[in-house]
């Protein structure tokens, strides 16, 4: 396999804390309101306790990318030697047809500039040989850079609950499921 | 504050812009050669790789919040702007990332929402603001200073209300202008954690935990009403650690936190009976006779008679009763701990914000204790320390001015990071209860507080009984508060100066928790015309003397990075193994200290043992053994909580409007039973409300929550009159004032019920 890297989101690390998202903001100082990583709190029938078991979610840099499949104007290309998916910003018309068919929303409208961004998953930053801004920020190395190529990791799925399943895209990302500790709780 | 008051704020302080038309303001105005973050941006394929390090100038800055994990940061600027910031890799705790509210930082100097000038308020509340100039704000300050001196014959009739906005050392400049203005009034203690300080006094002789770098060698956790998985997300790294190396982890705490959902063990203890559980835990460890004897024998006093009262006053079932936990898992728990060899307990500061808080953490301390496991790497009853804070205190330590009258009696004023030292004078500054802050406001006299000076501090948000407050903030004849933001403090205040962030100035700062130093260099020009604490003391100064020569001993012109340099000291640089301060240029260092507290068990108590009887303690009106304390007695329906949020310290990083995209608005969370039964769904709007006052938001249904308890954060939004200070009274903790000069508050034990709306 050729090399491709993925986010590897370790939910039984993550607390949940946004500090990734904001590490993102602060890299890239996106118009209020755009958000290239949010953070997403698992609903109660996936974790049974509101507001405790997220993904953080961005980009999934796909093997085979919706956005740069209907993109008219070819605003986006695949990087040959990770596998990265790239927007560029100067060739988008702002038309809107990654944002509609990005089934995990990973495009988003820049009000200002009416076009497209998303996660870039900090390939300048890959070029210099340093972390993306999400992962370095990290504070439980829930969010973690990793090679599909060589990824071995016997607990981690790629579609867990609550995560749209689109084996054709193949998105590149991979989760570790959150555990809950044993609950004592006191009686009323 | 109403609307219209809301607008008239944002036309004085000019409408909120884009940051794209903000900055394109500022190149016009030939702030900026070119528009930061631009070359940031991956949009442009072809602009080929960027040098991260070489094409930005670096700085090292701190983050200055009361929290415990004061990060390092490393900062990247470039044409004069602040570009992007990241966690220190030098520091092994930050670890290259800093948190949420960190990462907010980049666009706080650039903020829209900013104080730019000096400004007055024509009428206080009425947010008819204009701006002044520096000259015009130091002219009226100084001359109401120099009034109420010559009608009182001392400056008593000014106050300062500070606490932790901003822990930078060269902000003890404040307290030093203060004193070089003469005697004044000083609201004294400390609403976060001066309960737990005084306990920990009389167990152990001072405030000293083990490097949370250590805690990856505990066999066990127990996270006891401490949740760092939102307040120190630095820690947690430590505590996974020690999991992956098989410690069990048990957090105990009213509220199913984001740290017990990491737990192994979670126990949903009844709020403020945590005492009752760690004697529980303490009597079936002594059935059993898994203390460690040997321990006890020799580096402690008191053991015995802590023995009786447990022997003949406590027993588990008791426990189980008061806390909630069954019998069960008391029993489990308590051999698993005293049994794993090293175990630890992190006392977080929640738990001792009651009635009976320092009783809770002294029964707490005694189980850490009587296991053996103080002194201890991997050990330890955690709290905080104050080890790496021995700094000169050149900016806080001034001299009176000569003549200078003040305040007879009393012993002056005292705090927690109060560096001053035993002053013996025939006068000292007058103290007040900074948790009754309202109530000093109001009664206090001969003189009243004429001329009031917040720094430092978001009173009208962080301050209890706000009802009150805002009563209280009707009496001074001046009030002046040092801002970076239209505060619901600035909105009651006469005068605002505008203070810089932390990247326009220097300083220095220290942790309460980790063993690292950071230096805080100044990183941009002070953006509009913020001035940093020091210069303001400094522009007051110069015009105090120019009104009534001598009237102020502050220099008139400081050089901040000077100021910064005057902090250091030999013992710094010999602890944290540096040859000067530039040292910290390249990085932040970590003390050279051994990982565990006491571990040459030379206690600082009178016994110089660990003191399971504490006859200071017992002098100081409060039991001689940690025995239990009763509850504060409920007054209305629900427990009321009232904690952080993981989107700010207290009142600040809420209103930033990158925090916002993340963190709309204020929620408060109620059991679906305590709905069910008065008729709220989930997401209704509902008003909580009790003697105090009241707060109406939105609700969300959870079981993280206690049936019995109604929870809502701390905060200040900038968009929305919540206010949790609205529904918390100024009741006393039971301890705080030996160390910090002030008892702590009582904050939750709060009651309050809850209804739609």
């Amino acid at each position: 396999m050729k090399k491709q890297l993925a986010f590897y989101i370790d939910a039984k690390r993550c607390i949940g804390c946004f500090t990734c998202a904001m590490a993102c903001k602060n890299q890239y100082h996106q118009e209020s309101g755009v958000i290239w990583r949010d953070v997403y709190e698992l609903k109660e029938e996936i974790y049974p306790h509101r507001e405790r078991a997220f993904y953080s979610l961005a980009c999934n840099h796909c093997e085979n990318p919706t956005c740069l499949n209907v993109c008219p104007v070819v605003a986006y290309y695949k990087r040959e030697a990770d596998g990265v998916v790239v927007h560029e910003q100067e060739k988008c018309i702002g038309c809107g047809n990654c944002i509609r068919s990005c089934p995990y929303g990973a495009p988003r409208y820049n009000p200002v500039l009416k076009r497209a961004e998303k996660c870039s998953f900090c390939w300048q930053r890959l070029d210099d040989d340093r972390k993306p801004a999400c992962v370095l920020s990290c504070p439980t190395d829930a969010l973690q850079i990793v090679d599909l190529a060589e990824f071995d990791e016997a607990n981690a799925v790629q579609y867990p609950a609550g995560f749209p399943r689109y084996p054709s895209l193949n998105p590149s990302v991979r989760f570790r499921l959150p555990a809950m500790p044993k609950m004592i709780r006191r009686k009323l | 504050m109403d609307k219209r008051d809301a607008d008239s704020v944002k036309q004085a302080i000019g409408c909120p812009m884009s940051r794209r038309k903000f900055f394109r303001c500022l190149a016009a105005a030939g702030a900026l050669a070119a528009m930061p973050g631009g070359l940031l941006r991956p949009f442009d394929a072809k602009a080929g790789k960027i040098i991260y390090e070489g094409d930005y100038e670096i700085y090292r800055n701190a983050c200055p919040r009361n929290c415990y994990d004061t990060c390092s940061i490393k900062s990247y600027v470039k044409d004069g702007v602040l570009q992007f910031i990241e966690g220190a890799q030098a520091s092994t705790f930050t670890d290259g990332g800093l948190c949420v509210k960190g990462y907010a930082y980049t666009r706080r100097p650039y903020s829209p929402d900013r104080i730019k000038y000096p400004m007055i308020q024509d009428g206080r509340g009425s947010g008819n603001w204009r701006r002044i100039s520096w000259d015009e704000a130091m002219d009226m300050i100084a001359k109401k200073l120099v009034e109420i001196n010559d009608k009182d014959d001392s400056m008593l009739g000014l106050g300062l209300t500070k606490y932790s906005g901003n822990f930078g050392i060269t902000n003890y400049a404040v307290e030093g202008m203060m004193t070089s203005l003469g005697y004044t009034t000083r609201l004294v203690g400390t609403p976060c954690w001066p309960a737990g300080i005084d306990a920990q006094n009389y167990d152990l002789g001072d405030m000293w935990c083990n490097d949370p770098e250590d805690m990856v060698n505990s066999r066990y956790i127990i996270l006891w009403g401490a949740n760092p998985a939102w307040n120190s997300v630095h820690t947690m790294k430590y505590i996974y650690a020690a999991q992956d190396r098989g410690a069990k982890v048990v957090c105990i705490d009213p509220v199913f936190t984001q740290t017990a959902a990491k737990a192994d063990v979670y126990w949903q203890v009844d709020t403020s009976m945590d005492g009752a559980l760690a004697l529980g835990m303490a009597k079936h460890i002594l059935d059993k006779g898994l203390f460690d004897k040997a321990w006890v024998d020799a580096n402690s006093v008191g053991f015995d008679e802590f023995a009786d009262y447990l022997r003949n006053e406590i027993s588990v079932q008791w426990a189980a009763e008061k806390s909630g936990i069954p019998r069960q898992q008391i029993v489990e728990v308590a051999e698993e701990f005293a049994t794993a060899k090293p175990a630890t307990i992190w006392i977080g500061y929640g738990l001792q914000r009651h009635v009976n808080g320092g009783a809770t953490v002294r029964s707490i301390d005694a189980l850490a204790a009587m296991t053996g496991n103080v002194g201890k790497t991997g050990g330890g009853a955690r709290y905080g320390h104050m080890r790496t804070w021995g700094f000169n205190y050149h900016a806080l330590l001034q001299k009176r001015p000569e003549g200078a009258k003040g305040f007879l009696g009393g012993k002056g004023p005292k705090g927690d990071f109060d560096f001053s030292g035993d002053e013996e004078a025939e006068y000292t500054d007058r103290a007040l209860n900074i948790n009754k802050t309202a109530e000093m406001l109001l009664t206090a006299d001969d003189p009243p507080i004429r001329v009031l000076w917040i720094s430092c501090k978001n009173v009208l948000s962080q301050d209890f009984d706000r009802p009150k407050m805002l009563e209280a903030f009707k009496k001074p004849e001046l009030i002046v508060s040092v801002e970076q933001f239209f505060t619901q403090t600035v909105e009651l205040s006469d005068i605002v100066l505008p203070v810089t962030t932390l990247f326009e100035e220097h300083t220095i700062n220290a942790s309460y928790w980790h063993y690292w130093l950071s230096v805080n260099e100044q990183a941009i020009k002070p953006m509009y015309e913020a001035k940093s604490n020091t210069e303001i003391a400094a522009a007051l100064s110069a015009r105090m003397n120019k009104l009534k020569p001598g009237s102020c001993t502050f220099p008139t012109k400081v050089d901040t990075r000077q100021w910064m340099i005057k902090e250091f000291n030999q013992d710094i640089y010999d602890l944290f193994g540096i040859d000067s301060w530039e040292d910290l240029k390249k990085g932040p260092a970590k003390a050279k200290m051994h990982p565990a507290s006491w571990h040459d068990l030379e206690f600082g108590t009178p016994s110089k043992k660990y003191e399971f009887r504490s006859d200071l303690c017992a002098q100081h009106g409060h039991q001689a053994l940690p025995k239990f304390k009763a509850a504060r007695k409920p007054y209305d329906k629900l427990r009321l909580l009232t904690p952080h949020t993981k989107f700010g310290i207290h009142s600040q990083f809420i209103n930033i409007d990158w925090m916002e995209d993340f963190n709309k608005k204020p929620y408060c969370y109620l059991h679906p039973l305590a709905a069910r039964e008065r008729g709220i769904g989930d997401g209704d709007q509902v008003r909580v409300f009790n003697k105090v006052g009241e707060v109406e938001l939105e609700v969300k249904l959870t079981q993280n929550v206690p049936a019995d308890v109604v929870m809502m954060y701390e905060a200040w939004f900038r968009n929305n009159a919540y206010n949790c200070q609205n529904v918390v009274d100024d009741t006393s903790s039971d301890m705080g004032k030996y160390k910090t000069g002030a008892p702590g508050v009582a904050i939750h034990d709060q009651f309050a019920d809850v209804e739609k709306v």
